[in-house]
């Protein structure tokens, strides 16, 4: 659930990065907290609540802040979930008041039936917040493209992307940056863009 | 999408008159307002020594995390989350489906004096975010400053 906050002139909106464990969601943060192009005062700490293996435990949690509208200060939550299956009950508390969805799938060929897992999974965890996938803003990101036994593209997009609608999907190497970028600016494009219409409409 | 609500000036105006009043009477570090899915609506008292942003991710995580664990023990009456510092404490108190009001306040205050005064600021809270909540959805919002021609590059690498 966004927050508009007239008073402040200030939109706050979530994204929650979703994937199987050791996918690369933590690495995007990471990534996007060390090179995003932004005032310091405007970038938060990259807060990680990790096991000693660095394994995310709770959730990874940066703060930026932009001007993508017009007169409004735009501040952007970044989240990631634990991948790990045992970890369901947090994906669901890292899932409320999600805005937009990053899904970040491995591919790596032996991977591809957690991927597929970890989409239903999520899939699942919405239904039990009374949410749909089919209305909340989605990119896919295909990562680890960089590892010789990755899956085709075409591949992936037919296990993950074969949908009546298909969502904007993009390959990425996180560790290298590759795709980072461009994945987090779809998701902010979209979950613009849907604010505003949903907005228009209620407000005709 | 559900976007609201949509807070104005005058839900700013009680919403932040209610917290400060409870930082003045629990002599508390700070009050923060914030949203269970993380966000920071909006704080009073002394709040330059703590990142705001954070704490509400934070205290909205662990707040939930509490109630997750209290409903799988039986526990079906869950207000309030209390962290006993050396320096600082913290309470965490539920102000409705949506909210939270995380109180900052020194450990040698007690806790009961904190819950007490909580307790009036958080009806006033609900109160005002129920109004906002019931408010047109529309109501107040000029689509004329939303303008989003430029997304295409939000965020831009500093190695780009």
């Amino acid at each position: 659930m966004a927050i508009i906050n007239q008073a402040t002139k200030e939109l706050q909106v979530k994204i929650v990065f979703y994937g199987p464990a050791m996918c690369g969601k933590t690495t995007n943060l990471e990534h996007i907290h060390g090179n995003v192009q932004t005032l310091q005062e405007h970038k938060g700490k990259l807060v990680s609540l990790a096991t000693s293996s660095d394994r995310t435990l709770f959730f990874d949690f940066l703060p930026i802040q932009a001007m993508a509208i017009k007169g409004f200060r735009t501040k952007f939550q970044l989240y990631t979930v634990p991948g790990q299956v045992i970890y369901n009950t947090t994906r669901q508390l890292v899932l409320r008041g999600v805005d937009g969805i990053v899904f970040v799938a491995d591919s790596q060929y032996d991977k591809m039936q957690e991927n597929v897992e970890s989409f239903a999974n999520l899939e699942e965890n919405l239904r039990s917040l009374k949410q749909n996938l089919a209305e909340i803003p989605l990119v896919l990101q295909y990562n680890k493209r960089d590892l010789p036994s990755a899956a085709p593209l075409e591949y992936m997009e037919f296990l993950l992307n074969n949908r009546d609608v298909q969502v904007p999907s993009f390959p990425a190497c996180a560790n290298k940056g590759e795709g980072v970028f461009e994945t987090l600016n779809m998701i902010t494009r979209m979950l613009l863009h849907r604010f505003i219409n949903e907005t228009s409409r209620k407000a005709a | 999408m559900y976007t609201l609500p949509q807070l104005i000036e005058e839900d700013l105006h009680t919403l932040d008159g209610a917290m400060r009043e409870l930082v003045q009477k629990s002599e508390s570090t700070a009050a923060l307002l914030i949203d269970k899915g993380g966000f920071l609506i909006t704080q009073q008292g002394s709040t330059d020594s703590f990142d705001g942003t954070t704490v509400a991710a934070l205290g909205a995580g662990s707040f939930c995390a509490n109630k997750e664990i209290a409903n799988l023990i039986g526990e079906e009456g869950f207000a309030s989350v209390y962290q006993q510092g050396d320096k600082q404490s913290l309470l965490v108190v539920n102000v409705d489906e949506h909210c939270l009001l995380c109180v900052i306040f020194k450990s040698q205050t007690g806790v009961g004096a904190v819950k007490y005064y909580a307790s009036d600021a958080v009806k006033e809270i609900a109160a005002q975010l129920k109004r906002a909540g019931e408010r047109s959805p529309g109501a107040g919002f000029d689509l004329s400053v939303l303008n989003i021609a430029d997304t295409d590059e939000i965020f831009r690498s500093k190695t780009a």
